[in-house]
């Protein structure tokens, strides 16, 4: 057993770690302002990855049950055992590009150990009988681009590791969707694709293409090193494993990144990132997540079946927190806009749909003929679902749903003419990606 | 019944030849019908929506 879970027991008690932490799984070890973790620190403090045949990996990793870590929370064994099962070498692409506007999770991982994430690409790499890995990363990142670079060029006496090839993409909302990331890694175009069959049986290129997250390939990195039963201790049965989620909005540090290990409360997250008492609202999962009233938030589990009771999913792992006195409506309207501008101009629907929705809301926002845009809103939001070629325009709708329920009280103060004071006040949330600050 | 969302330009013509499989939306993008029709004359119009869009966006696949 390698020093990395040398003394994890189950945890009765929720620990929610920083970086530095002993206690962290994921975020263990040096603390964050230190930069990249080297391999040989890396090395000394977690031992060598043990040297597990394919099928032993992808055994651990089906008794995980790992869960993607990206947003779409889908079973990282089963995309495996799909291009295990097709014709063709398969490829790997480690997603590191992050394009959720303030999650900070996969680069605070990835700049600060990208050791990590590597050995678990590997380790993903060999489950797939895989001779190549492409580490897809946001250009712009300088961070997560150099620790990667550097982390690379140490790991050439690395045995038993792929061929690393690195990829920069364009940064934009919908660029880092995984069929976005598959294409631009095979012909440099970063946007998404309709295709009926899986990536995992057959990507642009023709080859089973298996596009994960760099949370999820840390994740693997540690079940190969401490086996799947120890791992899942870590987190519930409906989310196995330790959790790394970004809190942003009104916090002492907006982009705080923690990771959760055992079950806790939002409110104890939060509190964790600085949060003294139940904010007005949290936003979960991501932009195109779902808002949840804060005094509920506060006490409801941060684990998928408690969220799924309030209508809400995990995500990406981001919560955003809503202060009292800033403006729900107004915030979202901002927010809309924003993922409106983000489409990615392929799809009908989409092009033509999200500036409704954000005409919308910024009707709904000033108070001004909020029932000819409500009416407007629900005739487009029924179109959307479905409709892209991506997820995009229905994760904009989930937004304005959970937006109408939780807000309601404010739309009816909006609609009678009460000036809402906050809404000359700046954005609560960043809607570019702000400098890291984890 | 398929119609790849990035390709269609809303033509309408898929909906005009395959009126019990596809429908078009508020904008005029064909999308397909939940229920489609069994039979040798919904494969014939089905053939017959895919071959008219002129941006290729339609396709079908037949189940057994």
């Amino acid at each position: 057993m390698s020093a990395l879970f040398s003394d994890l027991a189950v945890p009765r008690v929720p620990r929610l770690v920083r970086f530095g932490d002993s206690e962290g799984l994921l975020l263990g070890g040096p603390p964050a302002a230190e930069g990249a973790e080297s391999l040989d620190r890396h090395l000394a403090r977690l031992g060598p990855a043990p040297m597990l045949s394919s099928d032993d990996i992808l055994s651990e990793v089906r008794a995980s049950g790992l869960q993607g870590r990206g947003g779409g929370s889908f079973p990282l064994a089963r995309k495996l055992e799909t291009a295990l099962r097709s014709p063709g070498q398969p490829l790997l692409v480690v997603n590191c590009s992050e394009s959720e506007p303030a999650s900070r999770k996969d680069r605070a991982i990835c700049s600060a150990r990208p050791h990590v994430v590597l050995d678990g690409a590997a380790a993903i790499a060999r489950a797939l009988g895989a001779e190549e890995a492409v580490i897809h990363l946001h250009g712009s990142s300088t961070e997560v681009v150099s620790a990667l670079r550097v982390a690379l060029a140490e790991r050439r006496t690395v045995s038993g590791d792929p061929l690393w090839r690195l990829s920069c993409g364009p940064g934009g909302y919908v660029a880092g969707e995984s069929s976005a990331v598959a294409r631009f890694v095979h012909s440099g175009v970063a946007l998404p694709s309709f295709s009926s069959i899986p990536l995992a049986r057959q990507g642009p290129s023709g080859r089973p293409t298996v596009v994960s997250n760099a949370e999820t390939a840390a994740h693997v990195a540690l079940i190969v090193r401490c086996g799947a039963a120890r791992w899942r201790e870590a987190g519930t049965d409906s989310c196995p494993g330790p959790q790394l989620l970004t809190v942003t909005g009104a916090v002492p540090e907006p982009g705080t990144v923690v990771e959760l290990v055992g079950v806790a409360t939002i409110g104890e997250v939060l509190k964790a990132a600085g949060v003294t008492s139940a904010p007005q609202a949290v936003l979960v999962g991501g932009y195109a997540g779902s808002w949840v009233q804060g005094d509920v938030a506060w006490h409801t589990d941060m684990e998928p079946s408690a969220l799924d009771r309030l209508g809400a999913e995990r995500g990406c792992g981001l919560l955003g927190v809503l202060p009292h006195g800033a403006c729900g409506l107004v915030e979202t309207a901002r927010i809309v806009r924003y993922l409106a501008g983000e489409s990615a101009g392929q799809c009908g629907p989409c092009v033509h749909g999200l500036p409704v929705l954000a005409d919308g809301m910024e009707a709904l926002a000033r108070g001004d003929s909020v029932r000819r845009a409500l009416r407007r809103m629900s005739r487009t939001a029924e179109a959307l679902p479905g409709s892209g070629a991506c997820r995009h325009p229905d994760g904009v709708v989930r937004l304005v749903a959970s937006t109408l329920k939780v807000f309601a009280v404010d739309l009816i103060q909006h609609r009678a003419g009460t000036t809402c004071p906050e809404s000359n006040r700046g954005p609560v949330f960043p809607l570019t990606p702000a400098a890291n600050s984890w | 019944m398929r119609v790849d969302p990035t390709r269609c330009r809303g033509h309408g013509i898929c909906a005009l030849m395959f009126t019990q499989g596809l429908e078009l939306d508020q904008w005029g993008y064909g999308r397909p019908l939940d229920e489609i029709p069994e039979g040798r004359r919904s494969l014939a119009q089905a053939k017959r929506a895919e071959r008219a869009c002129p941006n290729q966006a339609v396709s079908f696949t037949v189940e057994n």
